[in-house]
């Protein structure tokens, strides 16, 4: 008996010493890399596994990896402190989706990696958490995927970060409202999903549409893997309301037109999230997404540079991959960062931020700034699409418009599905 | 005779190793780069997860996938007190929450067996998580919230202590008739209750414990995260992470967990750095081998050694 015991502890012993010491050697052998100056290092954590895999992948990912080899074609950046053009090399980790694993990997990007800038994660919540820790080291961060009417009150305290999306009250909702108001819609249901997303988006339409004259007869909330929306459609059917909208994401949005066209609730103006701008919308339901609202950007039909760019992205690519809403505004912050360190003829972090957050650039959305750490709302080019004739149109603000606003919707089609 | 002069030997060797690999660990900060600390002290969340989930699991064989309500449960705890009470109390309250939350549903569940019980824990997750969303939508109109940020060299010793007394822990328990009567629960439930074990009281308790250090941890590490919701402090990833890394290591010996959550973690991290595209791939193919050549995980691998080594008298089975 006592041998046996003796051993294993010695054994264990053993063990734990070999494992610690090599695992101190591996951890401290990590060779730290120097400022080397033939490049631009850039450093990114995101989701390339776990549920945010698929939000990440089709939003800023195809931006970036369109938007590097572009310039990289092109020599790269040029920065007057060294003379010439420098290529971008980005790094990219998996943050597995995990909030503790992108502060961990952004750190290890920071301290270890020493990246000369930090292009952002994906998601609202992880721009939140990423936010501080970007301002704390002093590096700038202009975020793609994510934006909420409560990160402007952080702005303030986080003079490093610059936010490129659209949301609720900058400057959706309040177009939105208009919109509807101008049509002479008088009531609305509304349906959100129980996350900040849903939360503000309601609460802002609570705000907005009142104030031309909409009046909101039904709020319901619904938990993130709600599966069956039968009940609340019927709901709003019985209602009767001119307006619905379904502030939700894709796993919501998809099941509750298909709902909707199943049970014949046609609404005059029937509103989605995001969901409605991706392309795999159109595709998914056909000519049943005819009359559809949601949220948006731009139309290659408003300019040359917007054509280019939709063409550049999109060509050749299957549809499911169209982004509406978010890729012009990624790409324009892809423009202002390299505009910015252009313009500071320097990497100094310090510098470039204090360019972005006082000078105007000439960007796809034409004269492009930030008000206050924001994307202006003056440089949108678009808030609010519509699903017309298989083309997802602006329909406003009036003055961006591609087409007018189609109210009431056509009715879903029937027979066919 | 022979065995009495080997024994303070063994102790020696014990302290000294404890000691040394103890100062290393200690002094790392001084002289080892501050990314290094911030690996360490993640490594260090897993194998107090995975080793306070052997903890109950491993003698018992009861498949626990409720780590990740008591992690959450330290995170929400260092959420809402890490702004008003020092740093040591948040963490211990964050341990006391997850072991109170772990005493009520062992209590209320431990009598489920086998599938059943790891789906109650897994549906523990999901409800507190819910709760959770509930309580900040409708009571205190927020939903995620700002973690203070402590630095990364307090994060770490945090850390280290937790990790010397779960494994403190997990040690004195093994070798405690307590231990003896968890081991014997896991044989023989109703043969365990005939020797007079109180089964629902060892079952309970050892649950509750394993939860105190998972609560902590949680408590602790949240500062790292800098912004939590309840989906990021519920994520069912820390469920099922401590169960893969317990088999990897293999459950028997108590090296086992602590391997298997080390080479784990320091293998997820070389993959989602170095190959980030790669990193699923490469982690199924890894764990797919490992099941099926190595059933009794690293710490088994370890053991075939021996034997070949010294002979199959020397192994503890």
């Amino acid at each position: 008996m006592e041998d046996k015991k003796r051993l294993t502890r010695r054994d264990f012993l053993k063990v734990a010493a070999v494992g610690t010491a090599g695992l101190a050697g591996a951890c401290s052998q990590i060779p730290v890399t120097g400022k080397d100056k033939e490049k631009i290092v850039v450093g990114m954590s995101r989701p390339l596994s776990g549920p945010l895999a698929v939000i990440g992948d089709s939003a800023f990912r195809p931006i970036y990896e369109t938007w590097v080899p572009e310039v990289n074609a092109e020599g790269g950046i040029y920065v007057e402190e060294y003379g010439r053009k420098l290529p971008i090399e980005l790094i990219v980790y998996d943050d597995k989706s995990d909030v503790g694993t992108m502060t961990r990997l952004t750190e290890k990007l920071i301290v270890e990696d020493k990246v000369d800038f930090l292009w952002p994660a994906s998601g609202t919540s992880f721009v939140f958490a990423q936010a501080p820790i970007a301002n704390k080291y002093g590096y700038v961060l202009i975020t793609a995927e994510g934006g909420a009417t409560s990160i402007k009150d952080m702005l303030p305290s986080l003079p490093f970060v610059f936010v490129t999306l659209s949301f609720s009250d900058w400057y959706q909702l309040p177009v939105l409202a208009e919109l509807l108001g101008e049509k002479g819609a008088k009531t609305a249901y509304i349906v959100y999903i129980a996350d900040l997303h849903g939360i503000e988006y309601s609460g802002v339409a609570g705000i907005e549409f009142p104030k031309q004259g909409i009046d909101i007869i039904g709020v319901k909330s619904v938990p993130p893997d709600i599966k069956d929306l039968s009940q609340i459609i019927k709901e709003a059917k019985a209602s009767n309301a001119d307006v619905f909208c379904c502030f939700a994401y894709p796993d919501q949005v998809m099941p509750a037109t298909g709902t909707s066209m199943e049970l014949g609730f046609n609404p005059k103006a029937w509103v989605g999230g995001p969901c409605v701008n991706f392309g795999f919308y159109h595709t998914t339901f056909g000519p049943a997404a005819e009359g559809v609202l949601g949220f948006t950007s731009f139309s290659p039909k408003q300019s040359a540079a917007a054509k280019t760019l939709a063409d550049k992205l999109y060509t050749g690519k299957p549809e499911e991959a169209q982004d509406w809403w978010g890729h012009p505004l990624y790409w324009a912050g892809l423009e202002i960062w390299k505009q910015a360190i252009e313009k500071a003829g320097t990497l100094d972090q310090a510098k470039i931020r204090d360019i972005i957050a006082t000078e105007k650039f000439q960007t796809v959305l034409g004269e492009t700034w930030f008000d206050n750490g924001l994307l202006a709302k003056e440089c949108h080019t678009g808030e609010i699409g519509q699903w017309q004739n298989g083309v997802y149109e602006v329909v406003g603000p009036k003055n961006m418009a591609t087409a007018d606003t189609v109210y009431p919707k056509p009715e879903w089609p029937t027979g066919g599905g | 005779m022979k065995h009495k002069p080997r024994l303070p030997q063994g102790l020696l060797t014990t302290g000294s190793i404890t000691l040394t690999v103890l100062v290393l660990f200690a002094t790392l900060p001084g002289y080892a780069s501050i990314y290094t600390v911030i690996l360490l002290a993640a490594i260090f969340m897993y194998i107090v997860l995975t080793l306070s989930w052997s903890i109950f699991s491993g003698p018992t064989g009861y498949i626990s996938l409720a780590s990740a309500a008591f992690l959450g449960t330290g995170i929400y705890t260092s959420a809402i007190f890490g702004k008003m009470l020092p740093l040591p109390v948040v963490v211990g309250i964050g341990g006391l929450a997850s072991f109170c939350l772990a005493l009520l549903a062992g209590a209320l569940t431990l009598r489920l067996k086998g599938i059943y019980f790891s789906m109650f824990t897994f549906g523990l997750v999901e409800l507190i998580k819910h709760l959770m969303l509930w309580f900040e939508i409708n009571l205190t109109g927020t939903r995620g919230r700002f973690v203070i940020v402590v630095d990364h060299i307090t994060v770490y010793y945090v850390m280290l202590v937790l990790l010397a007394l779960t494994i403190l822990t997990a040690y004195a328990i093994r070798r405690s008739k307590f231990g003896l009567a968890l081991q014997s629960i896991g044989e023989q439930e109703e043969a365990a209750a005939h020797t007079g074990v109180n089964v629902t009281l060892v079952k309970v308790s050892a649950f509750a414990i394993s939860a105190f250090f998972v609560g902590a941890t949680g408590a602790i590490m949240a500062t790292r995260w800098t912004y939590i919701d309840p989906y990021i402090a519920f994520n069912y990833l820390f469920s099922f992470m401590p169960v893969l890394m317990a088999i990897f290591g293999g459950m028997g010996q108590l090296y086992g967990p602590i391997m298997g959550a080390t080479v784990f973690a320091y293998l997820e991290e070389i993959l989602i750095t170095r190959f980030p595209y790669f990193y699923m791939l490469f982690f199924g193919i890894i764990l797919i081998v490992s099941v099926l050549y190595l059933p009794n995980g690293l710490a088994g691998l370890i053991q075939g050694w021996q034997k070949r080594v010294w002979g199959a008298r020397y192994v503890h089975p």
